[in-house]
């Protein structure tokens, strides 16, 4: 085992120095997470005083409605009487306002009002200022009723309260369950493809700069194979750990600014909920560990018949499509779980960890599915790793011109 | 019984319709440089790289130290490819530990002997840099030190010479010289005859994948001599106008006196007492490996793969 852990310590050493891994894999979060933290605090700075409003109301009613529902989406607001107008603009120009609202007769009717101020509110901000005093001038229309309507909770959209039939989990949970169930697809999805392309590359090169002939008369080839595989797939665990860390740490920090900063976010309830348990996130090892070895060993066989990374790209296009078919029918399902045969196609081993995955964690296929499918996908992994290692070994020492499939297939039939 | 380093019989291998090595037998005695003449495409990359198990004979048998080559026989084995393989990205001492470790040596030791050689080879300064900053001729050297990191008893160099300058050539010929007075075998092949004659104990003579001529090097010659006389006299010539001397041609100070085949030598001495001849030099003329070589794989194998003028 030891020639093994020396190629997969070199695979693994020579990325995660390299540039690229260093940009990817650390800079980007960082980058990402000092950005939204300091247009956060910038923004909670500088946007303060652009929410500093005045409101003269000339209706007599509106105003209280106005104030709560913009102060509710962080804004301050002071009601100003009638007589206020005068020095208002002042005020305004020496920043003690960023500026103020008019409201009417004609706000009631068509729900137009003016803002005055230095520069006016910025395209978000004009949205919700105008919603809020449309809603108000509505609430108040409706109110004058007097049949216990409650206009403020209808304008608000109302509510649709999902009771499940099967258990005691809340639409909330089912819902963040879906979607962290997509997000971890689409995360299998990219990982398989992307360090199944790296392992590609790997034994692309050592074929081209015929290293190979070397190394190989030193070790043997399903040594030189697993090697590159393990390394490959160390650095993208830890590339997807260094992610998640930083994923928990903008959860964390950025998102309570954020929600300060935009209360509409708040309606995404509480994101605690996207926090995988202990449970999903070794479902998704699991299902990432046996996905990556799956689609890593087809994508060396393609390394090995290969000479040249144009001729790879087109060899390896069926193994792209097993892998983006999956995908596609996970898309078309994700709203309600349409076709049911879609269960049974998530156990077929090379779908399953972009199909089963989700299936698993939104609970919504029995157990035993579950274990089937990685049980099929453990056969699955001994019979490519075999046919693959079988190709690997003749394709990596042949130069030129590329073999056609009988002579591949002979190539896994006969042994030496 | 000398202890062969390789030993093959009746080693075939055809690509197709082109046959490239033909029942090759090779005998490589331990402790001897031993060299694998012949012309480009004569098949000597074929015999190396069937030795290390990179291709597959089609028939025939290959032994190292008496072994079957697998992996375990071929760990005692450092191998030079004709085409230089280096990971390109790779600093140059991690490229070396790497492929000493890959042989099992373990990574301290590995780091120290490639430590030791980078010195010896002058390219200490560059252990920390990318191998695709080095120069051509400087990477060679590089894959060179992989090749001997883990002290192989066998060395099998693919035209190491290649590609190096003069002073570059003598450096890794020395180091050749050195690794036999260490004990070690080294077979390497060449098209440069003038360089095997320089450092070969034994050559192989291939032509057209097939083995013309092999065996040590100066027995090898004295048996090729061809009634070549070089001689060095004052005087006039005449004496040299007997009918057993076919022709002369004035070389430097002297004259080189053809022989009719089957003449005695010493009779040319004689001639030159006879005659009074005030001689300064009378040798043997041993010819080159080119000639021998050139004798044996006739002219026709010149035409259709040239020898290359050596440097």
């Amino acid at each position: 085992m030891k020639p093994v852990w020396t190629v997969a310590r070199r695979e693994f050493l020579e990325r995660v120095r390299s540039r690229g891994f260093i940009i990817g894999t650390v800079a980007l979060p960082l980058v990402a997470l000092i950005l939204m933290g300091s247009s956060a605090a910038l923004g909670s700075r500088g946007q303060q005083a652009r929410r500093n409003l005045a409101v003269v109301d000339f209706t007599g009613y509106l105003a209280e409605r106005v104030q709560a529902g913009l102060e509710s989406s962080g804004y301050q607001v002071e009601v100003l009487p009638r007589d206020g107008l005068d020095g208002l603009d002042g005020r305004v120009t020496d920043g003690e306002f960023f500026g103020y609202l008019l409201l009417d007769d004609l706000t009631i009717e068509e729900g137009a009002a003016v803002f005055r101020g230095k520069e006016p509110l910025g395209t978000v901000s004009e949205g919700l200022v105008r919603a809020t005093i449309v809603q108000s001038a509505l609430a108040a229309r409706l109110s004058g009723s007097g049949d216990g309507t409650d206009a403020e909770a209808l304008l608000r959209g109302g509510s649709l309260e999902f009771e499940s039939t099967s258990g005691d989990s809340t639409a909330e949970d089912l819902r963040a369950a879906t979607i962290a169930g997509f997000v971890g697809a689409m995360l299998l999805y990219m990982s398989m493809l992307v360090y199944g392309t790296f392992v590609m590359r790997s034994v692309l090169e050592e074929k081209r700069n015929r290293v190979v002939e070397v190394v190989i008369s030193s070790i043997r080839p399903w040594q030189l194979m697993l090697g590159k595989i393990l390394g490959v797939g160390a650095v993208g665990l830890a590339q997807m750990t260094i992610w998640a860390v930083a994923f928990l740490l903008i959860l964390l920090l950025a998102l309570p600014n954020l929600v300060a900063f935009w209360p509409v976010l708040e309606e995404l309830g509480d994101m605690g909920r996207f926090v995988p348990g202990v449970g999903t996130v070794a479902l998704f090892g699991a299902y990432f560990l046996l996905g990556y070895f799956l689609y890593s060993s087809l994508f060396a066989a393609v390394g090995a018949i290969c000479t040249r990374e144009e001729e790879a790209q087109q060899v390896q296009f069926p193994i792209i499509m097993l892998l983006v078919f999956p995908l596609i029918l996970q898309t078309s399902a994700i709203e309600g779980n349409g076709f049911p045969w879609l269960d049974w196609a998530a156990v077929f081993p090379f779908f399953s960890p972009i199909l089963m995955f989700p299936r698993a964690v939104a609970g919504v296929v029995p157990g035993w599915m579950v274990a089937l499918s990685i049980a099929l996908m453990i056969l699955a992994l001994v019979a490519t790793a075999w046919i693959a290692g079988r190709i690997y070994r003749v394709g990596i020492l042949m130069q030129g011109k590329r073999p056609t499939l009988p002579q591949i297939l002979r190539w896994v039939r006969e042994a030496d | 019984m000398v202890e062969l380093a390789i030993h093959t019989r009746g080693v075939g291998k055809a690509f197709g319709s082109h046959t490239a090595v033909s029942d090759f037998d090779l005998d490589v005695p331990r402790g001897t440089i031993y060299g694998l003449l012949g012309p480009n495409g004569s098949g000597k990359t074929t015999m190396i790289r069937m030795i290390m198990g990179i291709l597959l004979p089609d028939r025939g048998r290959i032994e190292i130290f008496g072994a079957p080559s697998d992996f375990r026989s071929r760990r005692r084995v450092g191998y030079l490819p004709e085409e230089r393989g280096v990971y390109e990205k790779m600093r140059v001492l991690d490229q070396l530990v790497f492929l000493g470790e890959i042989r099992g040596v373990d990574r301290s030791l590995a780091r120290a002997r490639a430590s030791q050689w980078l010195e010896r080879l002058s390219l200490a300064g560059w252990a920390g840099r990318k191998v695709q900053d080095l120069s051509k001729g400087m990477q060679q050297k590089v894959q060179f030190i992989a090749t001997v990191l883990h002290d192989p008893d066998l060395l099998i160099l693919d035209e190491p010479f290649s590609g190096l300058d003069p002073i570059n050539q003598e450096v890794l010929e020395a180091i050749v010289r050195d690794e036999q007075d260490r004990g070690k075998t080294i077979l390497f092949s060449t098209h440069l005859m003038e360089q095997a004659e320089r450092l070969c104990e034994r050559v192989c003579l291939i032509s057209r994948s097939r083995k013309v001529l092999d065996g040590d090097l100066k027995t090898l010659r004295r048996e090729e001599r061809s009634g070549v006389v070089s001689v060095e006299f004052d005087g006039d010539g005449s004496w040299l106008a007997v009918p057993w001397v076919e022709s002369t041609s004035m070389v430097g100070d002297g004259v080189h006196v053809t022989l009719v085949e089957g003449t005695d030598p010493m009779r040319l001495l004689g001639a030159a007492l006879e005659g009074g001849v005030q001689l300064r030099r009378f040798e043997m003329v041993e010819p080159s490996l080119r000639e021998i070589f050139v004798r044996h794989a006739g002219a026709g194998t010149e035409s259709s793969a040239p020898l290359e003028a050596a440097s």
